[in-house]
């Protein structure tokens, strides 16, 4: 029988108005599932039980009182720990925010605490969300439930095991690089970067401003489109947020164009990872989609530019910790300047180190034009070739990563291997486009594949329902059985 | 002082602006509350917190902008200036770097009877820093953090300043025209505006600027004055004894009337300018930066030259009244009223009006005075109603409490006596009671006259027609 | 690619002990080598997308936060304030 924690937030949703459960059961079968798995899966740093129950003690106290509820109300949820939650501590994963509890909490957390939402806790993360596969966190290293010595993926790779080993149906992201869909794919679930602009990003811990995006994890791709539509639109508290909603998600390809750009399927992808991607291809053209072969040529300067742009930010980003306001504090013996030393050089990780370190060199004084400005004019030709491709296609099919999930400690030694693996989804937040990955298949040693589609700004509506297209025509995306 | 220098002056003048909120937070921008009590996690710089630009910021800056003559660069952007320090949460301020707001504007000010242009390089808008707290009760430095995001403006001039005289100028002009738009209350000594002074010396005559050093702290007029007095002192001993000028900044200490050594070129800070990604490119229209424009009302230095031209005053007094907007408002109400002339208007305004002001500390606009009341008092005057004297007890009353200058004149029976028959007897007491002033007026001393009348006045309570008992007094003499 | 590391580290306040410094260089010059594959592209311009803006905020006043709030997070603090290593003025 199929126990009450493998049900999606959809169905949950239903079965809550027909009575025929209780929030507190739903939160009880969240929490006792966590408490069953999370030695193997390692995804929370903070599981917040006492406001888990509360929370559900009022949607049941209103569904008594016979008053309407949210569509979101009851329904747990994973927040990665780099989005700020009012009383609750938000540590970035990092030594540095270790004890930080903010005084408020961040736009996502206030409209979904407006749903009655059933928050259960905080997840891992690469620190400050600077990595692929969740090991540069300082606390932990989660586990990916598909096999418990490979890693999740990252940088959100706590949301994306809690989800996949039905911890919670949903949990939330953040997306700079490919943070959201990485771990999506590692993890067979369904993960959804929206564009730069339809989620406010106010109260997310920033990484690189201007390519940071809150993202929703599901098993379904309707559990995703339910929590996108719960988080979009204009924040007066973001300048760079816009007004956008969810449309109706029709789970159709019929008449579409998807564009295969060739760029994303060299010699880096993996045999297996290509035959799937071009196998779900071929199967989106049965439904009813033509499929035409398109060409994105700078995608190869693409990793580059990203890493110039986000190290730049971050450095200056992460210059506010500096023992002073919050967080860690370093010696307080010596001078201002030993403060700053001693909290900066123990309170960041090797890989935050090493960003800091890149983006203060590509500002440095007589290095800017070199390195950053020109990494901003490379930004502008790969959001215009995207542009250009979307007058050929209504939306882009690629891999999400070049292999599945690698094992624990495998790529940790080699900064520029590991962040090779970003390549398939940087682009996207390059040019600040909507990008959904979800499961097209697994690998000879059963890990899921997964597929990214690429639409133009605030398509989401478009790209939900392709992969929701998908997901009716292969019966469901597999669940691991823990 | 060397004759055979001259010294080159820029200013970088800092204005807090008065809007009600910081530039990027919804806190109260106001001065003297109680520490960290106006924060929030914005200002304070708590991670995930985002900036939101302040209209009233943009607009502020841009009429600025438009009274230095500036072309608004109506497309423009903010940028970060990261360095590391405790007043600066984020440890990065949101400034303007490449396309600063306004640019390429100019000052004209009066250094004497010269009108000088000066150059005005730019105009940006930034957020101001927290206070840092000094205090040896502590075992370390307390950070305060109610002026973080203050929104601030920075006017760069050119180095087209050559006196001290003319940078003190510069500057008041500068204070006098926030005042005139009232975008900043301009107060240096509550720290709402500040100057950093550029300063360098040539030989005379000489093409290239020398070596410039940079003086932070400058924070009064009079240290403005004293500070590049002093520097330009020191730079020209030192070229004078064969040395060179190192490239540096100083701290101006006022207290010891000099400036010491805070950091070498060679210590120069790298600040890694970027745009804010936080912040996008934002738009002030055209119609909007023209409206802002013709909002701007008549400014100090045009006001000055006006009065010179058009009433004849003479340039100090109406360089007096321009520079207190609140007194030249006063002024051009009163001169248009179109009942009296204006320098007797002038003479008011800068004489017994600006007396009273002072003894008691209040502004014009705090006072019951009205242009309306003023000017009765002066047709009072010019009608042979009251004399000058008693106008003085008028003004008294008609500043305390809104009542007509009649009204006070009949009230206190102040109305001018011309009536010979009824001064007569106050005449021939006076003349009896000063036999040794009849005497020496006899004996030619003609000038005792005035002490004479004066003792008639005081004696006629100030109600006798001076001009009258003058008459009177120098009738009777001779007839003794 | 010479990266100066000592001069960065200081920059961006961080300790970076001497016998890491080689490591650094060489992990930073080959993330910057990726760089120098990148097309020439320069422009006098400045970083402006006028297409791109965003809306400013009314000057409208809102409640400041409770200063135990602001400043409970806090390493050191005193009278109302945070604290650092005396400062030379």
């Amino acid at each position: 029988m199929k126990k009450l924690y493998e049900y999606s937030a959809t169905e949950l949703a239903a079965m809550l108005r027909a009575k025929e459960v209780s929030a507190s059961e739903i939160a009880e079968a969240s929490l006792g599932r966590i408490a069953a798995v999370e030695d193997q899966v390692d995804a929370y740093l903070t599981v917040t039980a006492g406001e888990a129950r509360a929370a559900a003690k009022r949607v049941d106290e209103k569904l008594a009182a016979g008053e309407e509820i949210a569509p979101l109300a009851g329904i747990p949820i994973a927040i990665k720990d780099n989005i700020c939650t009012k009383g609750i501590k938000t540590t970035c994963a990092s030594r540095m925010l270790e004890n930080f509890v903010p005084p408020y909490d961040a736009t996502v957390m206030e409209k979904l605490n407006a749903q009655d939402i059933v928050v259960t806790g905080k997840v891992n993360m690469d620190e400050f969300a600077m990595g692929g596969s969740c090991e540069n966190s300082y606390f932990k290293k989660t586990k990916n439930p598909w096999d418990t010595e490979r890693v999740p993926g990252g940088s959100s790779g706590g949301s994306a095991a809690a989800v996949a080993a039905c911890e919670v149906p949903l949990a939330l992201g953040s997306d700079t690089g490919g943070s959201v869909r990485c771990p999506a794919s590692f993890c067979g679930i369904v993960g959804l970067k929206p564009t730069y602009g339809a989620v406010s990003r106010y109260g997310l811990v920033a990484f690189a401003s201007s390519l940071d995006q809150i993202g929703p994890f599901g098993r379904t791709v309707d559990d995703v489109s339910l929590l996108y539509g719960a988080i979009c639109g204009r924040d007066v508290r973001d300048a760079t947020s816009r007004e956008t909603s969810l449309g109706k998600v029709e789970g159709s390809v019929k008449g579409l164009r998807l564009g295969i750009p060739k760029e994303y399927f060299g010699e880096g992808i993996s045999a297996e990872v290509k035959a799937s991607v071009y196998a779900a291809a071929e199967q989106l053209r049965a439904l009813g989609a033509e499929i035409v072969e398109i060409s994105l040529p700078s995608t190869d300067y693409a990793l580059a530019a990203y890493y110039i742009i986000s190290s730049a930010e971050a450095s200056s980003n992460l210059a506010r910790y500096d023992g002073v306001k919050y967080g860690f504090s370093g010696s307080r013996e010596g001078t201002l300047n030993d403060l700053y030393l001693s909290t900066r050089s123990q309170g960041f990780g090797a890989e935050v180190k090493r960003r800091i370190m890149l983006g203060t060199y590509v500002l440095s004084s007589g290095y800017y034009d070199a390195y950053y400005k020109r990494a901003k004019l490379l930004q502008n030709v790969i959001a215009k070739e995207f542009a250009d491709a979307f007058a050929k296609c209504d939306a882009i099919l690629t891999p999400v990563n070049p292999t599945t999930a690698f094992r624990l400690g495998e790529k940790c030694d080699d900064p520029v291997q590991m962040y090779a693996s970003d390549v398939c989804t940087v682009t996207v937040n390059i040019a600040g486009l909507p990008g959904i990955s979800f499961p097209c298949g697994s690998d000879s040693a059963g890990m899921p594949i997964g597929m990214q589609v690429i639409g133009p700004k605030f398509s989401e509506t478009r790209l939900l329902s392709i992969a929701k297209c998908y997901e009716t025509a292969v019966g469901g995306f597999a669940v691991k059985e823990m | 002082m060397n004759n055979n220098f001259e010294t080159v002056i820029g200013l970088e003048v800092h204005a807090e602006l008065n809007t009600k909120t910081k530039i990027f937070c919804s806190c109260e921008n106001r001065f003297g509350a109680e520490v960290n009590t106006l924060c929030c996690p914005v200002c304070m710089g708590l991670p995930g917190t985002l900036p939101v630009l302040n209209q009233q910021v943009v607009e502020s800056a841009v009429k600025m902008g438009h009274a230095l003559n500036c072309k608004i660069n109506g497309v423009t952007k903010q940028d970060r200036k990261n360095y590391f320090y405790p007043d600066l949460p984020k440890a990065y301020q949101i400034s303007q770097f490449d396309v600063p707001l306004c640019e390429h504007g100019y000052l004209d000010i009066l250094v004497g009877d010269d009108v000088r242009r000066i150059g005005v390089t730019r105009i940006h808008i930034e957020e101001d820093a927290g206070k840092l707290i000094h205090d040896d009760s502590f075992d370390g430095t307390l950070c305060d953090y109610n002026r973080c995001g203050v929104p601030l403006i920075e006017i760069v001039s050119e180095p087209d300043l050559r006196s001290a005289e003319e940078a003190k100028a510069y500057l008041e002009t500068i204070t006098t025209i926030l005042l005139y738009l009232g975008i900043s209350d301009a107060k240096m000594q509550e720290g709402s505006v500040r100057c950093d002074v550029n300063v360098s010396v040539r030989p005379k005559g000489a093409a290239e600027f020398g070596t410039r050093c940079e003086m932070k702290n400058v924070n009064s007029f009079g240290a403005v004055y004293r500070a590049i007095v002093y520097e330009s002192e020191r730079q020209m001993e030192v070229l004078a004894s064969g040395g060179t000028i190192q490239q540096e900044t100083r701290r101006w200490d006022d207290a010891k009337n000099k400036s010491i050594v805070m950091r070498s070129k060679e210590d120069a800070q790298d600040y890694r300018y970027f745009p804010d990604p936080d912040l996008l490119t934002f738009v002030v229209s055209d119609e909007k930066i023209a409206a802002l424009k013709a909002s701007l009302p008549e400014l100090p230095t045009a006001k000055t030259l006006r009065y010179v031209k058009e009433f004849g005053l003479q340039k100090i007094d109406a360089q007096l009244l321009s520079v207190n907007k609140a007194r030249a408002d006063f002024f051009d109400s009163c001169v248009a009223l179109g009942r009296c002339e204006a320098k007797t208007v002038a003479n008011w305004v800068l004489g017994d009006i600006a007396k009273l002001l002072n003894e008691q500390r209040v502004e014009i606009t705090d006072t019951a005075l009205t242009p309306e009341h003023l000017v009765g008092m002066i047709e009072l005057i010019n009608k042979g109603t009251i004399s000058n004297t008693a106008a003085k007890t008028v003004l008294e009353e008609i500043m305390a409490k809104d009542v007509e200058p009649e009204e006070v004149v009949k009230e206190k029976g102040l109305a001018q006596i011309s009536d010979a028959s009824a001064l007569a007897g106050i005449v021939d007491k006076v003349l009896a009671d000063n036999p040794k002033a009849v005497a020496d007026y006899k004996k030619g001393k003609t000038n005792v006259a005035g002490f004479l009348v004066g003792q008639c006045m005081r004696a006629s309570r100030g109600q006798g027609n001076p001009a009258t008992l003058r008459d009177m007094v120098i009738e009777a003499i001779e007839k003794l | 690619m010479e990266i100066d590391v000592r001069h960065i580290a200081k920059l961006a306040k961080l300790d970076i002990p001497e016998q890491e410094i080689p490591k650094m260089e060489q992990e930073l010059s080959s993330i910057v080598n990726m760089v120098e594959k990148l097309p020439e592209l320069t422009s006098k311009e400045s970083l402006l997308d006028p297409e791109n803006t965003m809306e400013l905020r009314p000057d409208v006043v809102q409640p400041s936060f409770p200063r135990d709030e602001m400043l409970k997070n806090a390493p050191e603090t005193a009278a109302g304030c945070l604290m650092v290593p005396k400062v030379v003025e």
